[in-house]
């Protein structure tokens, strides 16, 4: 089935965009081939300058490993590991030896406000705690690139808000980040705003000028 | 290639999933108890039966009389059978007078006396080729000789048991004894280990005590060994015995109750055909227990990753390649298999040797099972439960992380 029908897109590096879309408008595809978690027919996708055309699975491993980090609406932490473990794990895939990838993991947590929480399981902790530390993971291999896939989904808007600043505050150190999301106010935070329809870009722009057109 | 972080992963998934862990770890080593114990149990039974058969010589006809149940030649039923000297020197030469023999005159319980003290014990006077129809086994001195026959000697061989309540451990060799108060001299002594009914036999030259108990000419009974016949010949002579004594005591050739003729030969065969027949049911249980064991292995193999469909899809989203994470997978099914396996291997055979200490029956003896089938069943549980681990980890590994991330 044919969900994307051209799209022609560049992210700069160090931009914050969001996509937008209904269901079905083909925005989780496009995150999916922007995460080399799924793969295209026709066209080219460049990460980083380079061309992301038939990798093998080890590859397509290893250019996430170097470039990309995930954050999920469902968290997606491993329920049997804690937050400190959770945050440390694509270190393991790296192979940074256990203490070191324990010790980078608690910067980390730190940083978006989880270092007394290293030792909880994800069961113990709220879903914004939960995101955060999705977050942490996402940042622990120094990625280019952040994509988020419904980040605030799952949670109420005060915790929502807290989740944004903390992605905002990772865009400002330079890191480029992607956020999917059909919550307007979400949209708004993000310096540019994809709005895709039917497998195409129906506009881009910035988050004022989009929101002035969707309320014509 | 041992990578602490790696088994340290592995371990802390192990441990963190106990339940999964246990209940994978329980249907390998359930499986190879099972087998073990099992295996164990039969082999016990076999040795024991065996064991039993041991007591006598294989290849040996043993001669019994009865009392006749027809009426025949002008006599009435119920007549005792008297055998004589002349029917074992008829029978002997019937089959070329070469094989060992021997007549045997028994008293179940005879008065025997040893300073003073007094109990009764069996007493069978009997020809030197008892001792190898009986399996005798000497502990001192020598068994009765043709000499002690010709000359009518009063000399005797006793078992454990006379060494035990009569002598009290004392030496009994060159020893007097009275047995229906004629004294003889102890010339050997021997221990049965598997009889106790035999260690409480006396023996005597067969001429000493036919006279000395009013036998005259007369014998209970013959044993007469096959040689190396093969089983089919050895049955025409126990049927030929039979017909010539028949004849001879005049006993119609349709009563069965008159001559006996046990044929251990053929006694033997039954018991291999026993032995087999247990041997295909032990065979049966292990290749059952096992088939069990593997289907449980690779169901709960495949349930588990299947469980896991999510935690390989975040994984790999993290950045883990395909091989690690079938590996991982792997690695964690042989070590948990091989675990358990060990532990069920452990606890058969420590329930069999405590089986073997307490459980000492007629037939059932040593039970014990081979290293290698334990090993064997051990490592083909391995395979098969990484194997079935195997097929879904690779389909996992293959899996896309979105689909897989999917999975609720």
């Amino acid at each position: 089935m044919e969900v994307l029908k051209g799209i022609d897109l560049r992210i700069d590096e160090g931009e914050l965009v969001s996509i937008m879309g209904s269901s079905g408008s083909g925005k989780s595809t496009l995150l999916n081939i922007l995460g080399i978690l799924d793969s295209y027919n026709e066209g080219d996708y460049r990460l980083n300058g380079v061309s992301m055309s038939g990798l093998s699975e080890k590859q397509a491993a290893n250019y996430r490993s170097r470039f990309l980090g995930f954050v999920f609406q469902s968290f997606n932490l491993i329920n049997f590991k804690t937050a400190l473990e959770n945050v440390a794990l694509p270190l393991y895939y790296q192979k940074v030896p256990r203490s070191k990838r324990n010790q980078i993991a608690l910067e980390y947590l730190k940083k978006v406000g989880l270092e007394e929480w290293k030792d909880h399981l994800p069961s113990e902790m709220s879903g914004g705690q939960k995101q955060r530390v999705a977050i942490a993971r996402s940042l622990i291999t120094q990625p280019k690139v952040i994509l988020a896939d419904e980040p605030t989904g799952a949670l109420d808007t005060k915790t929502s808000y807290e989740v944004m600043d903390v992605l905002k505050q990772v865009n400002a150190e330079g890191i480029t980040v992607v956020i999917v999301t059909h919550e307007n106010d979400i949209a708004d935070m993000t310096d540019r705003i994809i709005r895709l329809k039917d497998g195409r870009i129906e506009s881009t722009g910035r988050p004022s000028e989009i929101a002035q057109d969707a309320h014509v | 290639m041992f990578d602490i972080d790696k088994w340290s992963e592995i371990f802390a998934t192990m441990i963190k999933n106990p339940l999964r862990t246990f209940l994978t770890g329980l249907s390998v080593g359930l499986g190879i108890f099972i087998l073990v114990v099992m295996q164990g149990l039969g082999f016990g039974l076999q040795n024991g039966v065996m064991k039993e058969f041991n007591d006598d010589a294989i290849n040996s006809l043993w001669i019994r009389r009865g009392s006749t149940s027809i009426p025949y030649a002008g006599m009435k039923a119920n007549r005792r059978i008297e055998y004589e000297n002349s029917d074992l020197d008829m029978i002997r030469n019937l089959f070329g007078g070469e094989d060992t023999y021997s007549a045997r005159v028994s008293l179940w319980n005879a008065n025997v006396k040893y300073k003073g003290q007094a109990q009764n014990f069996g007493v069978r006077s009997v020809h030197p080729g008892h001792q190898e129809l009986e399996k005798t086994v000497l502990k001192e001195g020598r068994y009765i000789n043709e000499n002690d026959i010709r000359d009518e000697r009063k000399v005797a061989v006793v078992g454990q048991t006379i060494l035990d309540d009569l002598f009290r451990g004392n030496p009994a060799l060159n020893e007097y004894i009275e047995i229906a108060g004629v004294n003889f001299k102890v010339i050997g002594t021997f221990s049965d280990p598997n009889g106790r009914w035999e260690n409480r036999q006396i023996y005597l030259p067969i001429s000493t005590g036919q006279k000395i108990f009013g036998r005259n000419d007369k014998v209970d009974m013959f044993i007469l060994s096959t040689s190396d016949r093969p089983l089919d010949e050895t049955i025409e002579m126990s049927e030929k015995i039979e017909a010539v004594l028949k004849d001879r005591h005049r006993v119609h050739p349709d009563d069965t109750r008159a001559i006996w003729v046990r044929n251990n030969n053929e006694e033997f065969g039954m018991f291999l055909d026993i032995f087999k027949g247990i041997e295909v049911f032990i065979w049966g249980i292990g290749f059952f227990t096992l088939f069990a064991g593997m289907i449980g292995v690779a169901n709960i193999m495949a349930i588990v990753v299947k469980e896991r469909t999510k935690e390989i899809g975040i994984r790999k989203a993290l950045g883990a390649p395909p091989g690690t994470i079938i590996s991982q997978i792997i690695q964690e099914a042989t070590f948990l298999t091989f675990v358990s396996g060990c532990i069920g291997l452990v606890c058969g055979i420590g329930i069999l040797s405590v089986l073997a200490d307490n459980l000492e029956h007629d037939f059932f003896s040593n039970p014990r099972v081979s290293p290698w089938i334990s090993m064997g069943a051990l490592g083909l549980l391995m395979v098969v439960g990484i194997f079935a681990g195997l097929i879904p980890a690779v389909r996992a590994a293959r899996i896309n992380p979105v689909e897989a991330l999917r999975d609720e």
